[in-house]
């Protein structure tokens, strides 16, 4: 996760450069009053290269991602809760023979 | 992520590897114990047995801090489901002696009154607690489970209704109204029930498939075809991995089949009857190779019938 933090900010880091780098040209078109077609070259492929570094770095630091399937095992539900609101004791169970061991020490 | 509760597949293996596990003296009793109550599962014997066990050791119950009480009201309950009364006495005397004016304890008490059998002793002390909190969910509940435990199933329908129309978003009260509707064999009204859990959870495919069961039971062609829509949404949120739809799907194509015998039959898709069929087959092959032969013999007669 380190490494992943790492490379986020690098890739930050490059987008950053590439708009202070495009607003600099662009200023320098002012003083020489040509037109701005678009961004240098350069911006562009840092920005592309920042973009990549970003995507893979917000893809890696989570840990883990949860499943949206509603069919996967995490998200299907296979029973629903025993409704243990509505508890009644005075089923079969009683005449099973219980444990006289079973005691709360006090 | 799943409304109210449940047990996801992964979560109810989790479970059943933990008891395992904690039966055979491996540890994680306090794992289980915490995972049983956030299912919301009733396993009484393990819970007791475990839970006894994490309370007499004196170490351990120490490590726990805070949560010890929780575990005592876990034991206590479950003491009760055993018919294991000294426990739950004795856990409910440890429980009110650190909480003496708690209204949760008094509720233990009045359940402890519940597992005795001494019905008029609870409604009392029910009545004297709902006097000081009327709006209190848990202690109308234990009045209607205490109707139902009596056998008085009209009367506990009818305090459910009472308490439904105040607590309209409960969906633990709408299911057990259903289940009680169908134990009375009133299916419109176990239907009404079961489409107001639909709403409320669309994508619980338990609901879908008790839902198309009622109907299925209440028969008639418009019922069946109902039902069949149901089933298919199920094994659409289920992935096809639930069983009971895929023997619904199979019984409501057959059932429609017969019932449309007489008319010229519209062009229904066989499609849904033969995939659920085959993935049938394909689930006991894999799961229960014995009971193959069974299955394809009843999927032919419906076929031909």
């Amino acid at each position: 996760m380190g490494l992943g933090f790492v490379v986020g900010i690098i890739g930050g880091f490059l987008i950053a450069h590439a708009a202070f780098s495009t607003i600099q040209y662009r200023g320098e078109l002012k003083i020489m009053e040509e037109q701005f077609t678009g961004p240098p070259f350069n911006a562009v492929i840092e920005l592309l290269v920042g973009l990549g570094l970003c995507l893979w770095a917000g893809l890696a630091v989570p840990t883990k991602f949860l499943s949206i399937l509603p069919h996967s095992d995490e998200n299907r539900v296979v029973s629903l809760p025993a409704n243990l609101d509505f508890m009644v004791f005075n089923h079969r169970g009683k005449v099973l023979p219980s444990n006289p061991d079973l005691k709360l020490k006090i | 992520m799943v409304g109210s509760g449940g047990a996801s597949a992964s979560e109810a293996a989790q479970l059943a590897r933990l008891e395992e596990q904690a039966a055979h003296g491996g540890g994680g009793a306090w794992e289980y114990l915490c995972l049983v109550r956030r299912l919301k599962a009733r396993r009484p014997e393990p819970v007791l047995r475990l839970g006894l066990s994490l309370l007499n050791d004196s170490k351990a119950r120490s490590k726990l801090g805070s949560e010890e009480w929780t575990l005592y009201e876990q034991v206590a309950i479950a003491a009760m489901d055993c018919q294991n009364i000294d426990v739950a006495k004795d856990c409910i005397g440890k429980l009110k002696k650190k909480f003496p004016e708690s209204l949760r304890v008094g509720r233990l008490e009045g359940m402890l009154l519940e597992a005795k059998g001494a019905w008029a002793e609870a409604e009392r002390a029910y009545a004297v607690l709902l006097e000081n909190n009327p709006n209190d969910q848990l202690l109308h509940k234990r009045k209607i489970a205490m109707a139902k435990a009596q056998g008085n199933t009209t009367l506990a329908v009818d305090y459910l209704n009472k308490y439904l129309e105040i607590f309209m978003a409960d969906h633990d009260a709408w299911r057990e109204l259903a289940e009680i509707y169908v134990s009375l064999l009133m299916y419109k009204q176990a239907a009404f029930c079961y489409e107001e859990l639909i709403l409320a959870q669309p994508m619980v495919a338990l609901y879908q498939i008790s839902y198309a069961d009622v109907l299925y039971t209440m028969g008639g062609m418009e019922n069946i075809q109902t039902a069949k829509k149901y089933y298919s949404s199920a094994l659409k949120l289920t992935g096809g991995k639930n069983t009971r739809a895929l023997y619904g799907a199979c019984l409501c194509s057959g059932a429609i089949n017969q019932l449309s015998k007489g008319r010229n039959k519209e062009e229904e898709s066989s499609e849904l009857q033969a995939l659920a069929a085959e993935v049938l087959t394909k689930e006991y092959k894999r799961q229960a190779p014995a009971k193959v032969p069974i299955v394809t013999e009843m999927l032919k007669t419906m076929k031909l019938s």
